[in-house]
């Protein structure tokens, strides 16, 4: 530090004299990192100038420049070194790697560095991405950051991601970031209409490719995000693409190839055809039995029911005795064209194949003084393990950067994309879902054709409701087509050299094609067929005009920063609908006999005011504010204005006096904030009282009203609070930040719940609030630090406490997590915000395999029918309360990173993992229920763990043939722990040496080998413990172990 | 870049939807006020209503359908295994009440119009299917009026009501108090030519007929069921036509009469023709959900020739097993699902009134005064079964009209009210698949606590002092 002012003066002595013997020379040099490898595009700055060049991929650079200026090197990844140009002509560097406090990055309006910044910041850089070659950068980001949840709702290819920040900061409106891109907030909706249709939900940020992103930056506290407002309070996350560096074209090719030829996990792997025709034997004797049969009528009655209900596909049942547990004799009919006996149908694999991805990239990029290009062009394919799953997107880019004159400054991001995704339901559906039913409904006896006539079956296969698939998926097709077009224009106007304009206009138009058809065979297709066109139009307008002023006063150090942004949104739909088709081979609406129509809009504007000032007295201490003042279309007249507004300050204490003599400490600096920011409706219209005009009657419009409102409706608004303390020891070989938060969500938008005798079952009202805390710790460092090894390492922890503080009059509300109703949950005062709700299961009573429930009433805790354990409890489920029976919050979630590099080879690690915390798993009930179902299949483990008499320390209850629903009520016989640590990637690389890259006539050459999901830990047993947001698991596809190869080069 | 800052910020902030309107304003003329009647007709016609689920449960619970097994679709009506949390069909709650809500918005908005125009038909409608609304809710919900009156029925509201209020219910005699006032109120307003797919003066007489019939008030009964029959525009089909008026729209017998219009309120594979028909037959989601008990088809089998034979198909799941003609195609246009008349045979009109009802409400409650009128009444109908000696002061008998509705009336939404009002035991046909039922006994009668629905429990959490208003026995 010493050296750094002495620097200065000098610098300041020599400026003042410069005009007078300043003489130009040319400095050149090469920058090297701690390895001795070349790094190219640093920049160097001439400091107090705006002239500067970029070092080339031998690391050379030239610059004109006079003795006692100060070139100032600079490059991503490394920390900025400061060097005096004194009598020699060349000037070498050796950059050092770590973490660079003064490394840039881009945060809300603007750019900062870690030593400046004063908000909660988490930047991930492009090659953190790469690691992980995911077709969605949202995926790439888990693990990655402390506080960010990143969760997907379902194993398909290009389905929706999730991503909480800080826990859960809303119950009704989005729990979601906002994203921006290149500084223009973005939709992040699923785009289209096919999940009305099918569940499959079209991440439309999946249109971006994440090879052309250069850094992404993850705001979450109210000093980094509160500058954007009314939609910032569940953080936001900055993506930031390429641009050229200044230097000759480089040219870089990348081409992967994968396979998916498994499920990363087993997933309530079923039972054999025998064990589970076994199982359905003792439903059906003890159905007989229970009613007051003999043993004798049991089998008997048992022996039909198989027959009866499973004879119709060429088998005969018996059974040698005429016990509860006889093992069945199953044997073919011979009675039709095909003989069965001794046979299975193996559906297990029938729906699913060794799923193949493959992408290939190519970009050019460079630049000179005036002009920076960075253009690409990708192609990506993934195909899921079903084969109605697919997923391809092409997309290109073009980002210019255009200087004219000295003043003016003319940027321009073009991004043109189309994707396809194919998708299939994977709710819980008897029909459509071939997960579900491989593993629940579809019986070996069951085959794709008709014993008797050998023709294809086509109907449904009896009491499970399977469809024979292999026919039907001939029957119909699905696509989900989206072509975007965004273009961010950028007009930078320096107008003194402290102050500068700039105006960012955007436009996106995003265009959905859905389409659906079902043959007249197809069992959706009514006997008719039936085809669906819509298109969904979505236009987003983003202009934004900031003015930002920099003035230093000695070592009073001013930013100031002013503007104005107007957003507008509109979507325009339009359905088109055939039934009745012809011929087979035309899937179109215009051959169809009768056809159906529907076309309108919606959308919603904003419009907002904005300004942040910023403040520090010689780097040592800062104090920012900013605020800014929303209007949004979302909100009626009266309450469609509110402001938002941060402040924070920062101590790095590193640069005081007393500091200078601690060695070990390289940095030191606490930092802490307070703001608010918001969220707004989920709806556009939700304060407008609405009659609505879809209820055509005898061809005649029809009208009714749609919901009640609130006129008054508002913004839910999240008070933040932040403090962290940085540090960097032993030259930043360990590195890390230990923060707190504290995030209270008011004016929580709250769905009431109000009588039915209303019209309606529910009324938005702003009511609710929500408390997360926490504690985020990052911790990194390099382990190895030689010339050919390098080792480093990161972790990552979240502690957050997430609570319901305030509810509607103190009322609890009962919640389900999606459309299958998987898990019930309870919003209560003081209780958690992923409260599981439901009977406390108290397991098997040993001597007579019956489930036990404790009662819970709690008036009484005695009360039942028997006391267990000290508590009341009871057989009966009907007589159990329901409680809170766990939380899906962990104690403690993050990821884990390390990189090996030895000479060319690199390996990265990138584990994920979850300490505490329960899931619900809601296919239990349907593979390991205790004979409620009649016709379906169990898993494995319901079958071994079974009571019987000869098991009597079977863990799940007796099977019976009286409709036991015990195991359908939301209970906590579903919960497991969710403990689980994952590698999620591993990435092995291999950079070839300059020696043959020479040869080859390229500058870099690298191959590299990732696999995906390659390895889980877990508790919990039965399936893939890496569950969605709400800790749940159901029918969705699982998750697959993925293996890619690629080769990456440039010249 | 500059759009936001040349228009004035309200304007710019003000973006109305496009498929909807502001409520305060949407019916400002008798065509407003026709294009919320539709919605209110069209509501009637929903999956959970007259679309299906009605229709059902009136059959289901009635002893006159059965079915092979458990777990599809509705069979929980069948089993009566409803508990306030689970199988309770709530919709039914649910979704009546918000058409009593339209129909309440309608007839404020109409009070409430200030311009020109005659709204009688529009309120004259919209206050007859209030009171369908209700007369159905409350029997649903409430015990019989004829076996317990003063039990609790269901929410009396006749205005919108604020979003946190907590309606509780009435008495099952306030509500048909109300019922009556409704129908009465509305009768002056309607006009009496027939009306297709509307409400017209002789739907609302006859749904009094319905009321009072359900409310033993058999004098009241018997004028409205005349009226209708002697001074309205319709007529019985001849024997020769029965069968076909299945295939036909707003035939001479249709008092009140839904229209389902394909792409529009055509429920597809959900519809009652899929409900009722055999397992499988042109279409693979039809599962052979509700077929004629062996009692019915007893009934019917009295003759051979009986014209309702018409309408009737096998229903056999396995070609081996022997023929049960207890498949119905009253809602698929004949046995060759032809519709009637529409693209596709599942968006058949609803049937909500006719004729035949009203000569065999004429009988029941003629009945009671004049056995010989009765008997001309019933064989009116009795005559469909033309080899059945007809019935005659000496003869009839209350279970006489009442196997008569049941042969007429099959899967129209009639049986199971008709067997609690009277007080008759309902007996189910389980043994015809060994059903194991265990919620009910294989016969029920009106002193079953299940014979109303239970108050959904979403219904009780949302407005608790509703909680100690349940239905006995859940």
């Amino acid at each position: 530090m010493r050296v750094k002012k002495l620097g200065i003066l000098t610098f300041l002595l020599l400026f003042l004299v410069q005009t007078g013997f300043a003489q130009e020379k040319i400095v050149s040099g090469t920058i090297v990192d701690n390895n001795n490898i070349p790094v190219a595009g640093a920049n160097i700055i001439i400091q107090g100038t705006s002239r500067g060049t970029t070092s080339d991929f031998d690391g050379h650079y030239t610059i004109n420049a006079t003795e006692g200026q100060t070139l100032v090197f600079t490059s991503m990844g490394f920390n900025e070194q400061r060097i005096t140009v004194k009598s020699s002509n060349t000037i070498d560097v050796t950059l050092v790697e770590g973490l660079a406090l003064d490394e840039v990055f881009v945060v809300a309006y603007g750019t900062a560095t870690k030593e400046s910044y004063t908000g909660a910041a988490d930047v991930i850089k492009a090659k953190d991405l790469e690691l992980s070659q995911n077709a969605s950068f949202q995926d790439a980001l888990v693990g990655r950051a402390p506080g960010v949840q990143v969760t997907k709702g379902s194993g398909q290819v290009g389905s929706a991601t999730s991503i909480q920040i800080r826990g859960i900061g809303s119950i009704n409106a989005s729990t979601e970031p906002l994203y921006v891109i290149d500084g223009v907030p973005v939709s992040s909706n699923s785009s289209g209409q096919l999940q009305d249709y099918i569940y499959s939900s079209n991440n439309v940020l999946n249109s971006l490719n994440p090879e052309d992103i250069e850094s992404i930056s993850v705001l979450k506290d109210a000093a980094a995000s509160s500058l954007y407002g009314s939609r910032a309070a569940n953080g936001v996350v900055l993506i930031t693409t390429k641009k050229g560096k200044t230097g000759e074209p480089k040219i870089t090719l990348k081409s992967s190839f994968g396979f998916s030829p498994d499920w990363a996990t087993d997933n309530w792997e079923p039972a054999s055809t025998e064990d589970n025709l076994d199982y359905l034997y003792r439903v059906y004797y003890d159905a007989e039995l229970s009613g007051g049969g003999t043993a004798v009528e049991s089998n008997g009655y048992a022996l039909r029911s198989l027959n009866n209900r499973f004879g119709k596909y060429g088998y005969i049942f018996s059974t040698d005795g005429t016990g509860p547990g006889e093992n069945l004799n199953i044997a073919g009919k011979t009675d039709g064209v095909l003989n069965r006996d001794g046979q299975f149908y193996n559906w297990k694999d029938e729906f699913f194949r060794n799923a193949i991805n493959l992408t290939n990239d190519v970009s050019v990029s460079g630049g000179t003084e005036k002009t920076n290009y960075f253009s690409s062009f990708s192609y990506t394919r993934n195909d899921g393990r079903v084969k109605e799953n697919s997923y391809d997107r092409f997309s290109g880019r073009v980002n210019v950067i255009q200087k004219i004159g000295n003043h003016i400054e003319f940027g321009s991001n073009v991004n043109v994309s189309g994707s396809t995704l194919t998708g299939f339901n994977d709710t819980n559906n008897a029909g459509a879902n071939y997960f579900q039913a491989v593993r629940s409904r579809l019986f070996g006896v069951y085959w794709p054709t008709d014993y008797k006539t050998g023709e294809v079956y086509t109907g449904r296969y009896g009491n499970s409701f399977a469809y024979n698939n292999l026919f039907h998926d001939n029957e119909w097709e699905n696509s989900s087509k989206v072509f975007q077009t965004r273009v961010i224009e950028t007009v930078k106007v320096n107008i003194l050299p402290e102050l500068v304009a700039q105006t960012i206009f955007s436009y996106d138009n995003t265009e959905t094609k859905d389409h659906l058809y079902y043959s007249r065979l197809h069992y959706n297709g009514k006997g008719m067929g039936e085809v669906t066109e819509m298109s969904t139009n979505e236009k987003r307008a983003v202009s934004s005009t900031t003015l930002t002023y920099d003035l230093s006063l000695g070592l009073h150090n001013f930013n100031a920063l002013a503007g104005f942004e107007t957003e507008r949104n509109r979507t325009s739909f339009q359905r088109s609908k055939g039934t009745d088709l012809p011929a087979s081979g035309l899937h179109t609406v215009s051959t169809a006999g009768d056809t159906d129509a529907s076309a309108y809009s919606w959308g919603n504007s904003m419009m907002s005011y904005l300004s942040r000032l910023e403040y520090n007295y010689n780097k040592k201490y800062y104090l920012a504010g900013s605020l800014r003042r929303d209007g949004s279309s979302k909100l009626g007249p009266d309450t469609r204005w509110g402001n938002f507004w941060s402040v924070s300050g920062a101590w790095s204490i590193d640069r005081e006096p007393f500091m200078e003599n601690v060695d070990i400490i390289n940095s030191l600096r606490i930092r802490a904030s307070y703001g608010i920011n918001g969220t707004l409706p989920p709806s556009n219209y939700g304060w407008r009282s609405l009659i609505g005009y879809s209820s055509k009657y005898m061809s005649l419009p029809g009208a009714g009203l749609t919901n009640i409102s609130d006129p008054n409706l508002s913004w839910e608004t999240n008070h933040i609070s932040d403090v962290a303390l940085e540090f960097g020891l032993l030259k930043n070989r360990l590195y890390g930040t230990i923060e707190y938060f504290n995030r209270d969500s008011n004016d929580l938008l709250q769905s009431v719940p109000i009588s039915r005798v209303t019209g309606f079952s529910s009324t938005l009202r702003n009511i609710g609030s929500i408390n997360n805390k926490g504690i985020e710790l990052q911790l990194g460092g390099k382990i190895i630090d030689t010339k050919d090894l390098v080792w480093s390492a990161n972790v990552n922890a979240s502690f957050v406490k997430s609570k319901v503080t305030k509810l509607s009059e103190g009322a609890d509300i009962i919640w389900y997590d999606n459309v299958d109703r998987r898990a019930q949950y309870i919003y209560k005062e003081g209780e958690s915000t992923l409260a599981f709700y439901g009977l406390e299961y108290a397991g098997v009573d040993r001597t007579n395999g019956v489930n036990i429930f404790y009662v819970n009433d709690p008036n009484d805790p005695n009360a039942g029918d028997f006391q267990l354990n000290g508590r009341g409890a009871t057989y009966d489920f009907n007589k159990a309360k329901e409680t809170i029976i766990g939380e899906a919050f962990p104690d403690v979630q993050g990821g884990l990173n390390t990189q090996v590099a030895y000479k060319g080879v690199s390996l990265g690690l990138n584990f994920i993992y979850k300490i505490g915390g329960y899931l619900y798993d809601s296919v239990d009930q349907h593979v390991a229920d205790d004979g409620l179902y009649w016709e379906r299949m169990r898993s494995q483990y319901a079958v071994d763990n079974m009571w019987t008499e000869e098991n009597p320390n079977g863990s799940l209850p007796k099977v019976r043939g009286t409709d036991e629903e015990g195991v359908t009520q939301f209970s906590s016989r579903h919960l497991y722990d969710a403990t689980f640590l994952r590698l999620k990637n591993i990435n092995l690389g291999y950079d070839f040496p300059s020696s043959v890259t020479e040869r080859m006539k390229l500058s870099t050459l690298r191959v590299f080998a990732v696999g995906t999901n390659l390895f889980t830990s877990s508790k919990y047993k039965y399936a893939d413990p890496e569950v969605n947001q709400f800790a749940t698991k159901g029918w969705e596809l699982p998750f697959t172990k993925n293996y890619t190869f690629g080769i990456e080069l440039s010249f | 870049m500059s759009f936001g800052l040349v228009s004035c910020d309200d304007d710019f902030l003000d973006v109305p939807p496009t498929n909807s309107g502001e409520s305060s304003t949407a019916v400002e003329s008798v065509a407003d006020a026709q294009v919320v009647l539709n919605g209110i007709m069209r509501g009637l016609t929903d999956i959970t209503y007259y679309g299906r689920n009605f229709m059902v449960y009136a059959e289901a619970k009635g002893g006159e359908v059965t079915t092979r097994t458990l777990g599809r679709g509705l069979s929980d009506m069948y089993t009566f295994n409803s508990t306030p949390t689970s199988n309770n069909f709530e919709s039914f709650w649910n979704d009546m009440y918000n058409r009593i809500l339209q129909t309440n918005y309608l007839i404020e908005s109409i009070e409430n119009v200030t311009g020109e125009g005659n709204y009688d038909n529009v309120k004259g409608q919209a206050l007859t299917v209030r009171a369908l609304l209700y007369f159905d809710l409350v029997r649903i919900y409430g015990k019989p009026y004829t076996y317990d009156k003063t039990s609790y029925g269901i929410p009396n509201v006749l205005t919108p009501i604020d979003a946190l209020s907590n309606p509780l219910r009435a008495s099952v005699e306030e509500n048909y108090q109300q019922i009556i006032i409704d129908l009465k109120a509305a009768e002056e307003l309607l006009p009496k030519a027939k009306s297709d797919g509307y409400v017209n003066y002789y739907a609302n007489k006859a749904l009094q007929a319905r009321v009072y019939l359900t409310m033993a008030n058999y004098p009241e009964a018997l004028a409205a069921a005349e009226e209708v029959i002697n001074t309205g525009p319709y007529q019985l089909y001849s024997n020769s036509a029965w069968v076909g008026s299945w295939a036909s729209q707003f035939g001479s017998e249709s008092i009140f009469e839904l229209g389902i219009i394909p792409n529009e309120n055509d429920h597809g594979n959900g519809s009652l023709s899929i409900y009722f028909r055999k397992q499988y037959y042109g279409s693979s989601s039809a599962n052979g959900q509700y077929f004629a008990s062996d009692y019915y088809l007893d009934k019917l089998e009295q003759d051979a020739e009986d014209v309702r034979w018409g309408i009737m198909g096998d229903d056999r799941e396995f070609a081996s097993e022997d023929i049960h003609m207890g498949a119905s195609y009253k809602y698929s246009g004949d046995l060759a699902l032809s519709g009637d008349g529409k693209s596709t045979a599942t968006a058949v009109n609803i049937k909500v009134i006719r004729l035949s009802e009203m000569y065999l409400i004429a009988a029941e409650a003629a009945f009671h005064s004049d056995k010989e009128l009765a008997a001309t009444y019933l064989n009116k109908i009795r005559q469909r079964s033309p080899n059945l000696a007809p019935a005659t002061a000496g003869t009839i008998s209350i279970d006489m009209i009442l196997d008569e509705k049941s042969k007429e009336l099959f899967t129209e939404g009639q049986r199971y009210f008709d067997m609690l009002r009277l007080g008759k035991p309902i007996t189910f046909n389980d043994d015809f698949n060994d059903l194991p039922i265990t919620a009910r006994t294989k016969t029920i009668d009106v002193t079953f606590d299940k014979i109303v629905l239970p108050i959904p429990k979403n219904e009780i959490n949302a407005n608790p002092p509703l909680g100690a208003q349940q239905n006995p026995g859940y």
